[in-house]
């Protein structure tokens, strides 16, 4: 089912306004996109079967990226009963923006019984892009999540740093409403790209995050990361909540890293083996 | 100046509350220190005094404060529910399990404390108390009628010179130059006390990932002398 176009919606400061709501849910054994709205140019490929039930969505984000003014929203409910891998076929940009902030907001929100797997790209954040990026991902009982969010900053392939822009960075994680993760990164100016309890002068600074997990986890997460040589990373096990967060100085290695972690803990986490979509290949 | 004499006591009981020497275990937490010394992070006093700057300006600034500070108006307001809801969300904040267990700890003991100083319905709110240390120290400023700017400001010294203290022994650092050190990172506490009370409750939160690095590698540390 396919609603109207959502209302009331208009360009604002001169950027435009891009809303995506997508609902989730089991239908006749397949997760189905039972509600989609949209308005503006974020949306979504015809979602791929690969694996039985879980629905593998490919979101395609606009393609001149994000600037000033601008502002995304995205809004994905998994119901109960229902699973669907989220994943994109390139980067979202930020870019150089006049003054005026671009904004993109991702709501994830998963039901009792319900998996959602998160897997966009990078977030590219241009010098001079003025950005404040918030995800909120919200569980309610044993909902399962597994995700990742890579942030960098500058553009490091040509050594180009994030001096002369702003980025607000959020990340929530709600259990039936109570926070269990609230991280904000401030990013203003080249002092902050350089702060030594921070980034440390790394452009790449990323989190992945799994629900439903317990000390076995944390130690696969473990064993997979004392292979990531030569960039900081850690793993720890907040609640049920696993968090690896890694500074690096480029995206591809941190990607590669996440899938394979993702990899080795889908069968602990979710029973299923690593069914990996078809555009991660390329 | 406030040299009455009403004016000394709560000086007093802040001083009380921000010494080193409170049974609540401050001197055996670095916070990812201990990890970072190892690492090759922090190897002098100018690592040291850039590893606290940083914080200084990010979760003192946007977490522990501006929290510290909502904590002590529901103290006053006998508003046990709304404590419960920022001791929430300055766990949230806290970035590991250390981290976490580090806060919960210190809670425990001070809790503990609050009761045996017999402050007024100590033991009621003992339950949310006992969940954070800032909980506990909000809770005995407002009973102490410590004014809120000051309790911030004695909470910042306190944990500024616990954590200065840790790097003193673990890099290590004479005690001069660790104590020079801890005088100029001092001078940053005023314009983050001040920046700290404008943020409003949308802005609360901060993100240190080299520090969670530290405390999320320090779990897992061969030779530990500290709890974080």
């Amino acid at each position: 089912m396919t609603s109207p176009p959502l209302e009331g919606a208009s360009a604002d400061s001169g950027g435009w306004h891009g809303r995506l709501e997508l609902e989730i849910a089991a239908r006749a054994g397949r997760s189905r996109v039972v509600g989609k709205r949209q308005l503006g140019p974020l949306t979504i490929q015809r979602p791929f079967y690969p694996e039985g039930l879980p629905c593998h969505l490919y979101l395609l984000h606009p393609p001149g990226g994000v600037v000033g003014g601008d502002r995304l929203e995205l809004e994905i409910q998994v119901a109960g009963g229902a699973h669907a891998l989220v994943t994109a076929p390139g980067a979202t940009k930020f870019y150089r923006s006049a003054g005026s902030l671009g904004r993109q907001t991702q709501r994830l929100v998963v039901a009792p019984g319900g998996v959602l797997e998160w897997f966009p790209h990078e977030n590219i954040f241009f010098p001079g892009a003025s950005v404040r990026l918030h995800t909120q991902i919200e569980l309610s009982g044993d909902a399962r999540f597994i995700g990742r969010e890579i942030q960098c900053l500058g553009r490091p392939a040509i050594r180009e740093r994030f001096g002369a822009g702003r980025a607000e960075i959020g990340m929530t994680v709600l259990r039936d409403a109570r926070p269990l993760l609230i991280d904000r990164l401030r990013v203003a100016g080249a002092s902050s790209l350089d702060g030594l309890a921070g980034l440390r002068g790394f452009p790449v600074c990323a989190t992945f995050i799994a629900s439903g997990a317990a000390t076995d986890a944390l130690a696969a997460a473990r064993h997979r990361l004392s292979e990531a040589a030569g960039y900081p990373v850690g793993a720890t096990l907040i609640d049920d909540l696993l968090l690896v967060r890694v500074l690096a100085p480029e995206v591809e290695p941190v990607g590669r890293l996440f899938v394979d972690l993702w990899a080795d803990l889908r069968p602990n986490l979710l029973g299923l083996p690593a069914c990996p979509p078809r555009i991660w290949a390329t | 100046m406030r040299t009455s004499i009403e004016g000394a006591l709560p000086l007093l009981r802040l001083m009380h509350l921000a010494s080193p020497g409170l049974p609540v275990g401050g001197f055996t937490y670095s916070q990812g220190i201990e990890w970072a010394v190892e690492t090759g992070w922090i190897r002098d006093a100018d690592d040291l005094e850039g590893w606290m700057a940083d914080q200084i300006g990010s979760s003192l600034r946007y977490l522990d404060l501006p929290l510290l500070v909502r904590m002590q108006t529901a103290a006053l307001d006998r508003g046990r529910a709304a404590m419960a809801g920022w001791v929430d969300r300055l766990l949230a904040g806290r970035e590991t399990a250390e981290l976490r267990r580090e806060e919960s700890d210190r809670g425990r003991a001070l809790a503990d404390l609050l009761v045996a100083w017999g402050l007024e319905d100590a033991l009621v709110w003992k339950p949310q108390l006992a969940r954070s240390q800032a909980a506990g120290f909000a809770f005995a400023a407002a009973a102490w009628r410590i004014e809120p700017h000051d309790a911030a400001t004695g909470y910042a010294w306190s944990w500024l010179e616990n954590l200065v203290l840790a790097g003193i022994k673990l890099v290590p650092l004479g005690q001069t130059r660790g104590q020079q050190t801890l005088a100029r990172l001092a001078t940053l506490i005023p314009s983050a006390v001040a920046a700290a009370l404008e943020v409003s409750d949308e802005e609360i939160g901060a993100s240190t990932p080299a520090l969670a690095i530290a405390s999320s590698a320090h779990e897992t540390q061969y030779t530990r002398l500290f709890r974080s």
